[in-house]
């Protein structure tokens, strides 16, 4: 290579510096050293081989522990004492052990050797980073050596899965591996107990999915007595799919709900009056997708409706929210697309994965709207006692590592809101699987002829068709049009993901089409042939799997996913999307482009390519916008929220309560202990205390929740809306703060606290019920950045275009 | 505002900040105060001697913004004024060019992209300014020929002269790039945004020479009436700059269990000074055009129209020039805040998120409203605008002759100085208070 090509590939890894990555250069050093091993490993027996990985396990352990640094930190009351070891890091003699020793139990246990690249993976985790491994390159071995190398190290791991049914996979999968390096492991679902919960968060090895360990940790945060929490801490946190968890759930907020008293939900006569209403008479806006308003005939008519009433006088808000969001999941959430009914239930989809989301709820009394919308009976919105984002959550993980088929393109956000660095593990045979360009329609119904015609041609031959569609209705709709052209396919919308992945691992048998929206059976792989791989001699002569996307995605890395399917170690493979300018992401970003170049209305040319790749674009960046504000005005939320623990806790553990009655008047303090005991004296108090915190809590995070909404309009007289956010959300929290204070005395001295007392008896009631969900992507708040930028250009007398 | 800075100081993190910025702005004076190479101080200070005395005001608005360093052609002498034009071209420029309003859409990327062009902007205007006042200055036109004679600013070295021009243009642009680096590097890792900031240290860096120009004119008592007067202005200003009218403003898109904290905090904030400083520079650019067509049409014997223009509509300290200057800003206050705000968008979006001013409709009817009460109260704050514009031309009177135009005490620069200094301190506090409750517990 001559200096300047040299220069000029120096040059472009500079200009591409979004996707730089961790060098693999000194890990890929080891190698040899780790192959040298093997020899002397594979003599051993198996208990010799548990015995040495103990041995190294013991002694690592023992070399973090006098490292372990002593400072005391705030992170002190939640983190798991052991995960603080990891400051210490491993030499390369350790490094070659851990996973010479890996590779070998990996054999033995799975009749796999790890490759080179896998050992490569679970170096890069154990150094912290976010690995890129293409699909069915073994990720779930690789993070199996990287978890011993971090319980060696002295530390409990959590292995984060996508969903219940990997978790549980991958612990029984990789459970003989484990065993043979001495490590327990167990996997949390979502119908584990309480016990169950206690005993798999306790073993050396967890596998669980986000929602379950979410939930689990709010529940810990609300425990009346010590000793009542299921997490000993956070340990090492190991991601599997963590572009999924650290990007596209990022912003969901983990929700912990009480019900309480609810009136009558004006949901249902709303739903009954919208459902009157004519689109563009009566309500408007709809164009983009994401708003839907009143006109003012539409508020004449629901006025009469409710007997000549002013909508918009302050004491009929109840109802005209409950109009706004019958409006909204009249107008804006379609069946099958945004959401399904099933068993008299609305379930949402999961906007990323085009599965159903399971717990999921929209938020704010929507979802009492869409069931209403159904004629379902609205379910209580219940009222949120404790929440945190997924993004916050991961946050308090003193040691994040994972890997993913697609990092690369997210590097930039992980390195802004993570701080973690990318590695990019090549592939171990290189990928032949042929990408081609785009394939644009002028119309939808052309492009999906065209995607029948496709399928067809393949599938004559017999080649294995996977198609990802967009949404559920398009997979019902391209389905029945292929069955109607005598193709047998497979539709995936099955319930559980166990099926599911039973069907993915079919997807590449001969003759096979199988139809699935975008992400399903994400962590299965596709073998050729089957899963068996009985005819996959037949499949590589074909081409391999073709994957067809039936439009792009909101963002190329989803794309890049869908892709992914096919060419997995090195197979042959094909993958090819199809757009039409009528996509909802060109409709919702794009600018229109025309240009119908041929009969069947396939459009070609550079401007076309481009329209695409732009709306595709600004999806992007809409995302990461919003991703980037929910987490700025997040960082205050969290901030607040673990100071709130660090209260409680005091409360819950100390005698923080007891102290405060017992300070304000000592001699109401020793009537009840005369009365009661000390100790039960010291209880009341801190039952009490618990009671006003956590309602406290709740009220402030009501509050909190309101001041979001409107905060945007600050910008209008060129403040800072973040900024006067924090001037509110800060004093009202030192107010909550001392007020729980006062409230603990005040009700002390009041409540009659003999025997068989409750802090029922002082109206403190604690939820009835609670349940977890997580919130739907708020479909209001993704508009107020935009609002604010429309705000802003106005300011500034730039542009007088609406915001799109 | 002193306590927040004395509480931010005992902060470790806002110290290092606060102290970073104050090392950038030193930075920055320094570079302004460095001549260009090529460039005789000792003249350029006869020059200015001279120049002070009598009256002229071609560049005094740019001098102003780049504290002095303009006229003495100093390294930085070009300020941020390149990097401001570059920006606004810009921003216009995305309203012409679907290209650039497709990136500005992509989100952060796309803006990155334009920054980046921002900044080619800024350095290609950068060379056109120097140029031109490289040429002026080795013409002697930048003291609109001020200069005693045979005192030269660029004199004649041994250096070919075309070469000392080359490297004075040089010198300058690359004066340009670093102040853009400098104001960036503020916003990044200082307190407040890096242009204002550095605006703000222009315009604050001639006060103490044009008050000892006073001390020394007009001695003490003068000097410590002017201070008092300043004082007062400058209150009165930080007063009115944070006075608003609060519109409460109720979101119905969300079913709550318990409303309680409804409206309180939610409102749309309308200033009485919406428009900021923008009327005044538009007025006094306005009023700049009879000045630039007299000397244009300068003649041996001039007509009446041409000696009352001079008389009345060229002279700071007559009525008719300081009338003319309060109505046009008046007007232009009204014409400013009706472009930036517009209240049936404003209705328009909040109807859109499901809002709604509590007892009025959405839409047209809000607009009504809205635009009800801003006509009111623009109407204070175009007088106020106006007032503090016109009070240095009141000084001039009581002072007697021109030479304080633009006179770092009123108008503009009193504007720009305090709106600048509100919004860092708001922003210190800010900081401030999200640092200090981190540890309040314990």
């Amino acid at each position: 290579m001559g200096l300047a090509d040299k220069l000029k590939q120096k040059l472009q890894t500079f200009m591409q510096r979004p996707g730089a990555t961790v060098s693999l250069a000194p890990s890929e050093a080891l190698l040899p050293r780790i192959e040298a091993l093997e020899e002397e490993l594979g003599a051993l027996s198996d208990e010799e081989l548990t015995e040495r990985a103990g041995a190294l396990r013991e002694r690592l352990t023992k070399a973090a522990d006098v490292h372990r640094s002593g400072a005391g930190t705030d992170m002190e009351a939640y983190t798991d004492a052991t995960s603080r070891r990891q400051a210490v890091l491993i030499d390369d003699d350790d490094l070659v052990e851990i996973c010479a020793l890996g590779r070998e139990a990996g054999r033995r246990a799975l009749d796999e050797r790890a490759f080179d690249v896998q050992l490569l993976g679970a170096m890069a985790m154990l150094a912290g980073t976010i690995v890129e491994m293409a699909t069915g390159e073994g990720k779930t071995l690789a993070a199996a050596i990287a978890a011993y190398g971090y319980v060696a190290r002295g530390s409990r791991v959590q292995i984060l899965t996508v969903n219940d049914y990997l978790a549980r996979r991958d612990a029984e999968w990789m459970g003989p591996v484990y065993g043979l390096l001495g490590l327990s492991v167990g996997s949390v679902g979502e119908d584990s107990t309480h016990d169950e919960r206690l005993e798999a968060y306790a073993r050396d090895v967890c596998y669980v999915s986000v929602s379950e360990v979410g939930f689990d940790f709010l529940r810990d945060q609300l425990v009346l007595d010590a000793g009542d929490e299921v997490m000993p801490g956070l340990p090492t946190l190991i991601l599997d799919e963590a572009d999924s968890v650290l990007i596209d759930e990022a912003r969901v907020p983990l929700v912990l709900a009480g019900s309480f008293d609810d009136s009558v939900s004006p949901a249902a006569s709303a739903a009954t009056l919208v459902a009157a209403m004519q689109p563009g008479r009566d309500f408007e806006g709809i164009e983009d997708g994401r708003n839907v308003q009143l006109t003012e005939a539409g508020a004449l008519m629901v006025e009469k409706a409710y007997g000549g009433i002013d909508l918009y006088a302050p004491e009929n808000l109840e109802k005209l929210t409950a109009v706004n969001l019958a409006l909204h999941a009249r107008a804006l959430l379609t069946l099958d697309v945004d959401y399904i009914v099933r068993d008299g239930k609305v379930q949402l989809v999961d906007g990323f994965r085009g599965r159903i989301a399971q717990r999921r709820r929209w938020p704010d009394g929507l979802q009492a709207a869409v069931e209403a919308k159904e004629g379902l009976t609205p379910t209580a919105e219940g009222e949120v006692l404790a929440t945190i984002t997924v993004q916050g959550f991961i946050g308090l993980y003193p040691t994040v590592c994972g890997m993913t088929g697609t990092a690369v393109n997210i590097g930039d956000e992980l390195r802004e809101f993570y701080r973690l660095e990318v590695a990019v593990i090549p592939p171990n045979t290189p990928s032949i699987r042929i990408d081609e360009a785009d394939r644009v329609y002028v119309t939808a119904e052309e492009k999906e002829d065209a995607i029948i015609a496709e399928v067809a041609a393949a599938h004559e031959v017999g080649r294995p068709v996977l198609i990802g569609t967009l949404d559920v209705a398009e997979s019902e709709r391209l389905a029945a049009a292929l069955r109607a052209k005598d193709i047998e396919c497979v539709v995936l919308n099955a319930k559980n993901d166990a099926s599911e992945a039973k069907i993915i691992a079919e997807a590449g048998g001969l003759g096979r089409v199988t139809v699935s929206t975008q992400m399903a059976g994400r962590g299965t792989d596709i073998r050729l042939g089957g899963r068996g791989e009985t005819d996959r001699d037949a499949v590589v002569d074909l081409g391999g799997l073709l994957v067809i996307g039936s439009g792009r995605h909101n963002s190329r890395r989803v794309d890049d996913q869908l892709r992914g399917r096919a060419g997995r170690q090195g197979d042959p493979g094909g993958s090819v999307f199809f757009v039409s300018p009528e996509d909802t992401l060109i409709v919702r970003n794009g600018e229109p482009f025309d240009g119908r170049t041929a009969g069947d209305g396939r459009m070609t040319g550079p401007a076309v390519d481009r329209a695409v790749s732009h709306a595709q674009k600004v999806s992007e960046g809409v995302a990461f916008e919003i991703h980037r504000n929910t987490w700025r005005y997040g960082v205050l939320i969290e901030r607040q929220r673990q100071q709130l623990a660090f209260r409680r806790l005091e409360i819950l553990a100390g005698d923080l309560a007891a102290q405060w009655v017992r300070d304000a008047d000592k001699e109401r303090y020793d009537e009840v202990v005369e009365l009661l005991g000390e100790e039960r004296t010291e209880e009341a108090a801190r039952l009490i205390g618990l009671a006003h915190l956590d309602r406290g809590w709740a009220d402030h995070l009501a509050m909190l929740a309101d001041v979001r909404e409107g905060v945007h309009l600050r910008a209008l007289g060129r403040q800072d809306p973040l900024d006067e956010f924090h001037r509110v959300a800060i004093p009202a929290f030192k107010e909550f703060l001392d007020d729980t204070q006062t409230k603990t005395v005040e009700t002390f001295a009041e409540a009659d606290l003999s025997e068989g007392w409750t802090p029922d008896d002082e109206g403190l009631v604690r939820p009835s019920t609670t349940w977890t969900y997580m919130v739907h992507e708020n479909p209001f708040g993704s508009e107020i950045e935009r609002f604010i930028s429309a705000a802003a250009r106005a300011v500034f007398g730039v542009s007088s275009n609406p915001p799109s | 505002m002193l306590s927040a800075f004395l509480s931010a100081f005992r902060t470790p993190d806002l110290r290092k900040k606060l102290l970073f910025t104050a090392a950038i702005i030193a930075l920055y004076r320094l570079g302004a105060t460095i001549p260009s190479p090529g460039v005789s101080y000792g003249n350029v200070q006869q020059c200015i001697k001279a120049a002070s005395a009598g009256s002229n005001g071609i560049f005094s608005l740019l001098n102003l913004f780049s504290g002095g360093a303009l006229l003495s052609l100093s390294v930085f002498a070009l300020g941020i004024m390149p990097y401001i034009t570059a920006s606004i071209i810009l921003q216009l420029l995305t309203v012409v060019i679907p290209r650039l309003e497709q990136l500005r859409k992509e989100g952060q990327s796309g803006q990155a992209k334009i920054t980046q062009y921002t900044r080619y902007l800024t350095l290609g205007l950068a060379v056109l300014q120097s140029s031109a006042f490289v040429a002026l200055g080795k013409s002697g036109q930048l003291f609109g020929g001020a200069c005693p004679a045979g005192v030269e600013i660029i004199p004649a070295t041994k250096i070919p002269a075309w070469l000392t021009l080359v490297a004075l243009v040089v010198t300058m642009t690359a004066g340009t790039g670093v102040i853009m680096w400098l104001g960036e590097l503020i916003t990044d890792r200082g307190v407040g945004n890096g242009m204002s900031v550095l605006i703000f240290t222009s315009i604050a860096a001639r006060l103490p020479s044009e008050g000892w120009q006073i001390y020394k004119q007009k001695g003490a008592y003068w000097f410590a009436g002017v201070l008092v007067l300043v004082v007062a202005i400058i209150a009165a200003v930080v007063y009115i700059e944070q006075a608003q009218r609060r519109i409460p403003v109720q979101y119905a898109k969300r079913m709550v269990g318990r409303r309680m904290y409804g409206g309180t905090s939610t409102y749309i904030p309308l200033k009485v000074n919406q428009a900021g400083v923008i009327p005044v520079i538009f007025g006094s650019s306005l009023l700049y055009l009879p000045q630039l067509a007299l000397q244009f049409t300068k003649s041996d014997n001039p007509g009446n129209v041409w000696l009352w223009v001079d008389r009345h509509l060229a002279n700071p300290s007559n009525w008719v020039y300081i009338a003319t200057y309060f109505v046009l800003i008046i007007f232009f206050t009204y014409f400013y805040v009706s472009i930036t705000f517009n209240p049936t968008e404003v209705a328009d979006n909040m109807k859109k998120y499901g809002g709604f001013v509590q007892g009025i409709r959405p839409g047209k009817p809000t607009a009504d409203y809205l635009d009800f009460i801003l006509t009111r109260i623009t109407l204070p704050g175009a007088l106020y605008l106006g007032i503090i514009a016109v009070l240095p031309n009141f000084f001039f009177m009581w002072l007697g002759g021109t030479s304080y135009q633009n006179f770092p005490f009123g108008g503009t620069a009193v504007l720009i100085m305090v709106g600048v200094g509100l919004e860092t301190v708001k922003q210190i506090e800010s900081q401030l208070m999200q640092r200090n409750y981190e540890g309040f517990l314990r």
